[in-house]
């Protein structure tokens, strides 16, 4: 039962709304806007259910002084006073309710600063490994440099100096070789989430279910 | 010291080296502006040239898809495309795909109204102007020459008027966001029955005109992920509607397929992407003069030469050293 329900549900469900997709009549657009309604609803309790459990872990860590128990809090604290800040009490800086508000404080100068700074590391990282490991050690891995090359300096303006030709090859690859190996790799891609999602709908692939029912 | 010893110091050169070469081309090129001119590509061209032949009857979705970091690639292109419709009294409704996305709108909106900002616009509040809407004055000119005549004077460097809910309304985020897309296609106000501001969007003249996306002209995603393609799945798949992408240099590879069969309007890609629109609005008079992106590409185009000639150091110690021969290489190479 706890293994029949569930495959039922996912079977009806899908097949429905496969059926819906192609159906452009009344009745077809009203169970879409019903589902459109539903799954967010559906999904707030797993949002429910994932900060019960991300809680519980750090609370364990922390009550156990488990190894870096100290960066619990790091999870914990930002977790709950965000929502607290945001919705509760949306306090100003100045102290009254006007903003701009300490969630948006902590936002604009905590928040966005720690993850632009996470992303323009990777500029520093990159010029590192290219210089470690761009090697023009066979035909492939010299074909490859020489096109990142080209398009990389295609990519800015001080390719220009280079003369015209350079930017347009740049493009050239990205429009005609660069596409059609994209579109080899999305098709494949795309086959194998059409044969995974038909066997998940159909119970031919059931590990979604985890151990439930043995 | 032996000329194999001089090439296999320089391949185990000290990284600092590198991150210290990387952040003075990174930082330099902000002070010493080189101006280098950007040439538009047919991808840009083509979304500018959309965006252009839209009116006051119209309108667009510029969703903010993206996150604190690709913002630097990310919001100058919906900054540049926010003010272009802007300028032609386009409607624009604003989204975003998670919650730090939503900051992120708020973060474009703000740069855009600020009065610090070179070629801003006046934002005028939703409850600011009740009482021209309770009197039905909402078509774009009448209600600029009738806030007008209330004594409001345009400050001196704003570009023009923009009135929340006839100009723009910020939606913001909203959970499940492609299900979000999916509702939108039968009705917006469903999906956002109140806007970031906690306005009501059924009182909004924009949405008046614009009930579900199927009377939207055109989103713009600004995507730091594969969200853009959202966009596709539920809105241009199923509605057809025309949808642009303004996506990171990284992933902006990745959608030239959707481009060549049609399924996308055009491509920015990365700063370069956001360059090429701020040249096509300053020179077409829409705005005064280029932005970030503009000056960013100095930066780039600096950063990326030194990067090359890293490889070209890198593989003349590699081969010059006669390390291609051996099998085995010092750890850390």
């Amino acid at each position: 039962m706890k293994r029949t329900v569930p495959l039922m549900i996912v079977m009806v469900g899908g097949i429905l709304m496969i059926l819906q997709y192609f159906i452009p009549h009344q009745i077809s657009q009203t169970v879409l806007a019903y589902y459109t309604d539903w799954a967010p609803i559906i999904l707030a309790f797993a949002l429910v259910l994932g900060v019960g459990s991300l809680t519980r872990i750090h609370s364990h860590k922390i009550r156990r002084k488990a190894k870096n128990w100290q960066y619990s809090y790091a999870v914990l604290i930002p977790l709950f006073g965000m929502p607290i800040l945001a919705h509760i009490w949306p306090a100003s800086l100045s102290g009254g309710m006007d903003s701009p508000s300490i969630f948006h404080f902590l936002f604009m100068h905590v928040q966005v600063p720690i993850q632009a700074t996470m992303f323009s590391l990777l500029a520093f990282y990159i010029a590192s490994a290219a210089f470690r490991a761009f090697r023009a050690k066979s035909a492939l891995a010299t074909l490859l440099l020489l096109a990142a090359v080209v398009v990389m300096l295609g990519q800015v303006p001080i390719g220009e100096l280079f003369g015209r030709w350079l930017p347009e090859t740049g493009l050239w690859i990205l429009r005609y070789p660069n596409l059609a190996a994209k579109r080899a790799i999305m098709l494949g891609v795309g086959f194998g989430m059409l044969a995974t999602n038909l066997k998940i709908i159909f119970g031919v692939e059931r590990n979604w279910l985890g151990g439930a029912g043995k | 010291m032996s000329a194999v010893n001089i090439w296999e110091r320089m391949l185990n050169i000290d990284r600092r080296w590198i991150f210290l070469g990387i952040g003075i081309v990174s930082i330099v090129p902000f002070f010493i502006n080189f101006g280098m001119p950007v040439r538009t590509t047919i991808e840009v061209e083509s979304i500018y040239d959309y965006v252009d032949e839209l009116g006051s009857e119209n309108a667009i979705f510029i969703s903010f898809d993206f996150a604190p970091g690709t913002q630097a690639e990310n919001m100058p292109m919906a900054v540049a495309v926010m003010r272009h419709a802007f300028y032609n009294d386009v409607p624009v409704f604003m989204t975003a795909n998670w919650p730090l996305h939503h900051g992120m709108m708020l973060a474009a909106m703000e740069y855009v109204f600020n009065p610090t900002t070179e070629g801003f616009y006046q934002d005028i509040d939703f409850d600011d102007w009740r009482e021209l809407r309770e009197a039905g004055v909402t078509a774009k000119g009448d209600l600029v020459d009738a806030w007008e005549s209330q004594g409001n004077q345009l400050p001196d460097g704003a570009m023009g008027w923009v009135f929340e809910g006839r100009d723009y309304a910020a939606l913001g985020y909203a959970p499940v966001f492609n299900l979000v897309i999916l509702g939108m296609t039968i009705s917006i106000e469903t999906q956002y029955p109140i806007d970031a501001h906690e306005n009501a969007l059924g009182e909004m003249p924009m949405l008046q005109e614009h009930k579900s996306l199927r009377e939207v002209d055109l989103t713009l995603t600004c995507s730091g992920s594969a969200a853009c393609e959202w966009w596709i799945t539920y809105a241009r798949e199923k509605i057809g509607m025309p949808v642009a992408f303004g996506v990171t240099a990284v992933s902006a590879t990745d959608y030239f397929p959707y481009l060549q069969t049609g399924q996308v309007i055009g491509q920015m890609g990365g700063l370069r992407g956001a360059a090429e629109y701020e040249v096509l609005l300053a020179e077409n008079g829409i705005t005064s003069s280029t932005d970030k992106a503009f000056t960013g590409m100095d930066v780039q185009s600096v950063a990326h030469i030194l990067i090359i000639l890293l490889i070209i150091m890198g593989n003349i110690a590699f081969f010059a050293g006669g390390f291609h021969k051996k099998a085995l290489l010092k750890e850390g190479r």
